[in-house]
């Protein structure tokens, strides 16, 4: 039994869209936050969520959206969650910090920080996430590093950036914090942009190989579908949504996970019923955790990926039993189906030439 | 000796055990102990035969049978970071 199988009462850590109002328009994101929404939860039903979360000893608690530092409850609600002794992590664009966020940050132990930033350069990283971001981004990095707070760079790797992975990581160095990359993955406004920004099969495999080589770089448990030998046990080889973790997004609906955001997936809402009981009896959530396409049960690197991430599948097939289109063991089959088109080529060529 | 956990680390009851999370780089370990160990086991109190005694009262498993498999569980957390060798 694989430990990911292990039924767990209550997930490890969320993710908590707290809301979609941002001030970027970044053209890779995820939930596609611009506004803030109708009907977006208040402080006092955040903390009451809190109180479930805490109830059920969920561990840690990360924060995204939409930028979590425009809500105007959200210090307040982060220093509540601290009460509780739960873990969070804030990732925000870096744009917007104040003297008050900051201090906050420093003042607990329980806080993790993780500023987004898709480039080494101007150029590159404000193609992402728009003109002038990059210095504004460094400028924010710069506010925070110093100060005792455990920080991160998040980079999202796309094939604009690919080429510069090592230098975000010696600027990640620079500043005292780690570089974590994330998955492009095609939801939210990534749908728009994914032809052009997803990583070639070339790409992929050398960003395999660049992983393996360097465990410090952090993937919160992005890639394990690409993930080679060298990070076996560092983390997860499975999708943990709905079995690790799940999200929350900012109106309390609970989805399988941040990418998984449709209504297909929706477990519930929380001003409708209880945490635990999405947890204990969404049909989604269940129908999630017994996952395993079928496409994928004979493949030698089943036990390494499970498939690999739904949500890639989803949005690039909109069938939950394909594989990830991305896994390394579809470039070997089309490395392999390439080699035989061409051996069959070059017989044909050498049968009409004779 | 049993131990406390270990700054930061925090510990559930799972229908199967103990899960425990690690704060320094986000991870969790899975103790398959069944009902054997409770989080209360690692608040810094109780003593490695505490622990045994207390485990064969509840679950009328020999003493003896807990004393073998009980060490090496507990030498598995110290090494793991997730508890210290320390009784308060």
């Amino acid at each position: 039994m694989r430990y990911a199988d292990w039924p767990l009462s209550a997930p490890v850590n969320i993710t908590w869209e707290i809301t979609h109002h941002c001030n970027l328009r970044c053209i890779h994101c995820l939930s596609a936050s611009s506004d803030e929404s109708p009907d977006e939860l208040s402080f006092d039903e955040c903390r009451a969520i809190v109180d479930q979360l805490a109830a059920l000893q969920v561990f840690e608690i990360n924060f995204g959206g939409g930028e979590p530092l425009l809500k105007d409850y959200f210090l307040p609600l982060l220093r509540y969650i601290h009460e509780k002794g739960i873990v969070t992590c804030v990732s925000t664009n870096g744009t917007v910090l104040t003297g008050e966020a900051v201090a906050c940050f420093a003042g607990s132990p329980l806080v993790n920080e993780q500023v987004s930033l898709d480039g080494a350069t101007p150029d590159v990283n404000d193609h992402i996430r728009g003109a002038g971001t990059f210095h504004r981004i460094v400028n924010g990095i710069e506010r925070l590093a110093g100060k005792n707070i455990p920080l991160s760079i998040n980079t999202v790797v796309t094939s604009l950036n690919f080429d510069q992975l090592d230098r975000i990581k010696e600027l990640a160095a620079f500043y005292g914090a780690r570089l974590r990359v994330s998955r492009f993955r095609p939801s939210g406004r990534a749908r728009q942009s994914w032809e052009m920004l997803r990583l070639s099969r070339a790409q992929l495999r050398e960003l395999s190989a660049w992983l393996n080589a360097d465990p410090d770089i952090l993937t919160g448990d992005s890639f394990f579908s690409v993930t080679a030998g060298g990070r076996r046990r560092m983390g997860l080889d499975m999708c943990g949504a709905c079995k690790m973790t799940c999200c929350v997004d900012p109106v309390g609906d609970v989805y399988p996970c941040a990418f998984m955001q449709e209504e297909a997936f929706r477990g519930g809402n929380l001003r409708e019923t209880t945490f635990k009981d999405i947890w204990d009896n969404s049909s989604t959530f269940e129908r999630f955790r017994r996952l395993e396409p079928a496409s994928c049960r004979r493949c030698p690197r089943f036990e390494s990926c499970h498939g690999g991430c739904p949500a890639v599948a989803w949005f690039i097939s909109r069938d939950l039993n394909s594989a990830d289109p991305e896994c390394l063991a579809a470039w070997g089959q089309a490395q392999k189906s390439t080699l035989k088109a061409q051996n069959h080529n070059l017989k044909l060529k050498s049968h009409y030439t004779q | 000796m049993a131990g406390r956990l270990a700054h930061g680390v925090q510990v559930r009851k799972e229908a199967w055990g103990l899960l425990f999370y690690l704060p320094a780089g986000h991870r969790v370990c899975f103790i398959r102990s069944g009902d054997w160990l409770c989080p209360g086991h690692f608040d810094g109190t109780w003593s490695l035969e505490d622990i045994i005694a207390d485990v064969s009262t509840r679950t009328g498993t020999p003493a003896e049978m807990v004393e073998r498999s009980l060490p090496r569980l507990t030498a598995r957390l110290a090494a793991g970071g997730m508890v210290a060798d320390e009784i308060r």
